[in-house]
C-alpha cells in the first residue's frame, strides 16, 4: 500500500494579523517519510505546520496538494487526505475515549446516517495502533497525559489520512511516553506508508526518528536533508546559537548532539 | 483485545440505551402534558377532554380546556423545548455551561424589547415577537462586539454578557416601575417568565419557529460535536466552522426570542436543560433531543408545582429560578476551584 499524495509549499508568506512569520518558503514534503521541522522558539516551525494543515491561510503563495492549490479543494475532501494533531485541543467534558475517537470519522459520514462497517474498522484499527483499545470506555479527562495524547492521535488516525501533521506531539510527556509515541508513529509510517510531518523540540529524538529534517530560522528554511547530512555543529549553532559536539548515537547510529554550556567542558578544568 | 465486532456491538448497545432513555423522556413529556390538561380546579377525564376538543363549544368546561389549559400546556412544551435546545447549543458552542443565553443577556435582550413594545409603545401581537427577535439578535451582536479584543475569548463573552444581563434587567425593572397600572403578575412575566395569559393565537408562530430551528440544530449536531474540539480540529476535520457557527447561533437566537416573546424569560431552563440532559444520556453523546425534552419537562412540572403545590400561586419562572440558583452557585465555585 503506497500512498500517492504529495504536499508542497510554494513561495509562502504567512503569519498572524499584521505580523509576518514565514517569508518565501518553498518546500516539498517527501512522501511516505517522517519529516521533522526543527528550529528555535518563534522561528515559525509551528506556523509552517499550521499553514500546511490550512489552519492559517497564507498571505501569498500556495499550499499545493497533488498539484492543486489547496484553497480550491472542498474542505471535506482535504479532510480525507490531511490529518493533524494540533497543540492543546479541547476535551469535551465527560467524553469517553470511543466517542472522541469516533469523531475522527466526521469527513466520511453522510448526513444523518449512522456509522457503517468502514467507520467501525477505521476506529478499531486506530485504537489498536495507539494501544488504547482497553481504554475505550474510559473518560478522557481522567486519563494520564500520555494516554490522552494517544487518544488524540487515534482520532487523527481514524480520519485515515495519508498525510499526518503533528504539532509537538510529545510536549509535556515524560521521556518514556515520548519514545513510546514516536515508536507508534514509526510503526504507522512503516505499516501504512503514512507521510508524517511533525514539530519536535528534542533534537536527538528528531535525528533518530526522522528520515528528513527541515531546519528553520527566522521564518526561512536554512537546511533540509537526512539527519546524517545536515546535523552538524555549525547548523546547531546557526539555528539555536548553541555550541555543541555531534557524536554518533550508540543505539540508532543517528547523529546526536552534546551541548557545550559555559561550564562543565573539559578544557575548563 | 477487543475485536471489531465488540466495538460495533458496544456502539449499538449504547445507541439502544440512548433511544430507550429518549423514549422514556418523551413518555414523561406526554404524561405531564396530559396531566396539565386533566388537573386543575376541576378535574376533567381524558374522554371528556377529547370530546370537548372535537366540538365547537366555547363555554364552561370547553372554555377551561380550550382557552386556559390547552394553550398553557402547548406553550409550556414549546418554550421548554426552545429554551432547552437553545441553552444547550450555546453551552456547547462556547464550551462553557455558564454561556447560556439566560446568563449572558441574550434572553434579556429579547425581553427588554418586548417590555418596551408592550408597556411603552402599547403594541401587541406578532409585532412584539419580531421586536423581541430583532432585539435579541442586536443585543447578541453588541455583546459580541464588546467582547472582541485582540483575539476571541469565550471568557470575555461570558463576563460581558453577565454585565449586559444586569444592565438590561435594570432597564426592564425601570420600565415596569414606570408602568404602575400593570399588575404584579404581568410584571413578573417579564422578569422571570410566566405561562399566565398565553392565548391560542400565539402558539402557531412559536411552533413554526421551534420546528424550524430545532430541526436545523439537530441536522447540524455532528458539526457541533466537532466544533467542541476547538477551531483547529474543526478545520482539520473539514467543518466549515464560520457558516456552521452562525447557523447554530441564529437558530438558537430565534428560539430564545420567539419563546421569550410568548412567556417571558423563563428563568434557568436554558441554563439547566443541557447539563441535566448530558447527565441522563451520557456526556459526549448527542444531547440536543434530550435537552429539548428535559426543557419541556422542567417547564411543565415547574408550572404544576407553581400552580398547585405551593401555598399561593407562583409563575413558572419563580420555580425554575429556584432550581437554577444552586446550580449557578455550584458552577461558580467549581470554576473558581479549577482556576486556583
Amino acid at each position: 500500500m503506497m500512498n500517492s499524495h504529495v504536499i508542497a509549499a510554494h513561495n509562502i508568506d504567512a503569519g498572524y494579523s499584521n505580523k509576518n512569520i514565514l517569508s518565501g518558503i518553498s518546500v516539498e514534503i517527501p512522501k511516505n517519510k517522517i519529516s521533522v521541522i526543527l528550529g528555535a522558539n518563534g522561528c515559525g516551525k509551528s506556523t509552517l505546520l499550521k499553514t500546511f494543515a490550512r489552519l492559517i491561510t497564507p498571505k501569498t503563495g500556495q499550499i499545493i496538494l497533488d498539484g492543486k492549490d489547496i484553497s480550491l479543494i472542498p474542505s471535506k475532501q482535504i479532510a480525507k487526505t490531511l490529518g493533524m494533531l494540533p497543540q492543546s485541543p479541547v476535551i469535551p467534558e465527560g467524553i469517553r475515549v470511543i466517542d472522541l475517537v469516533s469523531r475522527g470519522r466526521f469527513p466520511y459520514r453522510k448526513f444523518l446516517q449512522s456509522m457503517n462497517k468502514d467507520d467501525y474498522n477505521a476506529i478499531e484499527k486506530a485504537m489498536q495502533i495507539m494501544k488504547i483499545t482497553e481504554l475505550a470506555d474510559c473518560v478522557v479527562d481522567e486519563l494520564s497525559g500520555g494516554q490522552r495524547q494517544r487518544v488524540w492521535i487515534a482520532l487523527a488516525l481514524a480520519q485515515q489520512t495519508d498525510i499526518l501533521f503533528l504539532d509537538e506531539p510529545t510536549t509535556f510527556l515524560d521521556i518514556a511516553y515520548q519514545v513510546d509515541i514516536l515508536d507508534m508513529l514509526t510503526e504507522l509510517n512503516e505499516q501504512y506508508n503514512t507521510t508524517i510531518v511533525m514539530v519536535l523540540h528534542d533534537i536527538n529524538l528528531s535525528a533518530r526518528y526522522a528520515n528528513n529534517l527541515i531546519a528553520m530560522k527566522n521564518g526561512r528554511i536554512i537546511a533540509e536533508g537526512t539527519p546524517q547530512e545536515i546535523v552538524t555543529p555549525k547548523l546547531i549553532s546557526d539555528i539555536y546559537g548553541l555550541n555543541c559536539e555531534v557524536i554518533k548515537d550508540p543505539v540508532s547510529k543517528a547523529p546526536m548532539i552534546i551541548p557545550k554550556g559555559r561550564y562543565h567542558s573539559s578544557e575548563m578544568v | 483485545m477487543i475485536d471489531n465486532s465488540t466495538i460495533m456491538e458496544g456502539h449499538i448497545r449504547r445507541q439502544r440505551r440512548y433511544i430507550i432513555i429518549t423514549g422514556i423522556l418523551l413518555i414523561l413529556v406526554v404524561v405531564i402534558a396530559c396531566f396539565m390538561m386533566i388537573y386543575g380546579n376541576t378535574i376533567y377525564m381524558p374522554k371528556e377532554i377529547i370530546r370537548i376538543l372535537k366540538s365547537d363549544e366555547m363555554k364552561g368546561a370547553a372554555f377551561t380546556i380550550k382557552t386556559l389549559r390547552m394553550p398553557r400546556m402547548l406553550a409550556a412544551v414549546l418554550t421548554g423545548v426552545a429554551f432547552g435546545v437553545a441553552g444547550n447549543t450555546f453551552q456547547k458552542l462556547f464550551g462553557n455551561p455558564l454561556a447560556s443565553p439566560d446568563v449572558i443577556g441574550v434572553t434579556s435582550g429579547a425581553s427588554v424589547a418586548a417590555v418596551f413594545g408592550i408597556l411603552v409603545l402599547r403594541l401587541n401581537g406578532d409585532i412584539i415577537s419580531w421586536m423581541a427577535v430583532i432585539s435579541g439578535l442586536a443585543v447578541s451582536g453588541i455583546i459580541y462586539m464588546l467582547s472582541r479584543g485582540e483575539n476571541f475569548s469565550n471568557g470575555r463573552i461570558i463576563l460581558t454578557g453577565i454585565g449586559m444581563q444586569a444592565f438590561l434587567n435594570s432597564l426592564i425593572s425601570w420600565m415596569l416601575l414606570k408602568a404602575a397600572e400593570y399588575d404584579v403578575s404581568s410584571a413578573l412575566r417579564w422578569l422571570s417568565g410566566s405561562l399566565n395569559g398565553v392565548t391560542m393565537n400565539q402558539i402557531p408562530r412559536l411552533a413554526i419557529a421551534v420546528c424550524f430551528s430545532v430541526g436545523l440544530i439537530i441536522a447540524l449536531n455532528r458539526h457541533l460535536q466537532i466544533l467542541q474540539l476547538g477551531d483547529s480540529h474543526a478545520t482539520v476535520l473539514g467543518v466549515r466552522k464560520g457558516a456552521v457557527r452562525v447557523g447554530l447561533m441564529l437558530c438558537s437566537l430565534l428560539l430564545i426570542a420567539f419563546a421569550t416573546s410568548v412567556t417571558g424569560p423563563i428563568a434557568s431552563v436554558a441554563f439547566l436543560s443541557g447539563p441535566i440532559a448530558s447527565g441522563i444520556v451520557g456526556h459526549g453523546r448527542n444531547n440536543t433531543i434530550a435537552s429539548a425534552l428535559t426543557g419541556a419537562i422542567l417547564v411543565m412540572s415547574s408550572d404544576i408545582v407553581g400552580q398547585y403545590a405551593l401555598p399561593s400561586r407562583y409563575p413558572v419562572g419563580v420555580v425554575t429560578g429556584i432550581l437554577g440558583a444552586p446550580y449557578l452557585i455550584y458552577l461558580l465555585i467549581r470554576i473558581n476551584r479549577r482556576s486556583e
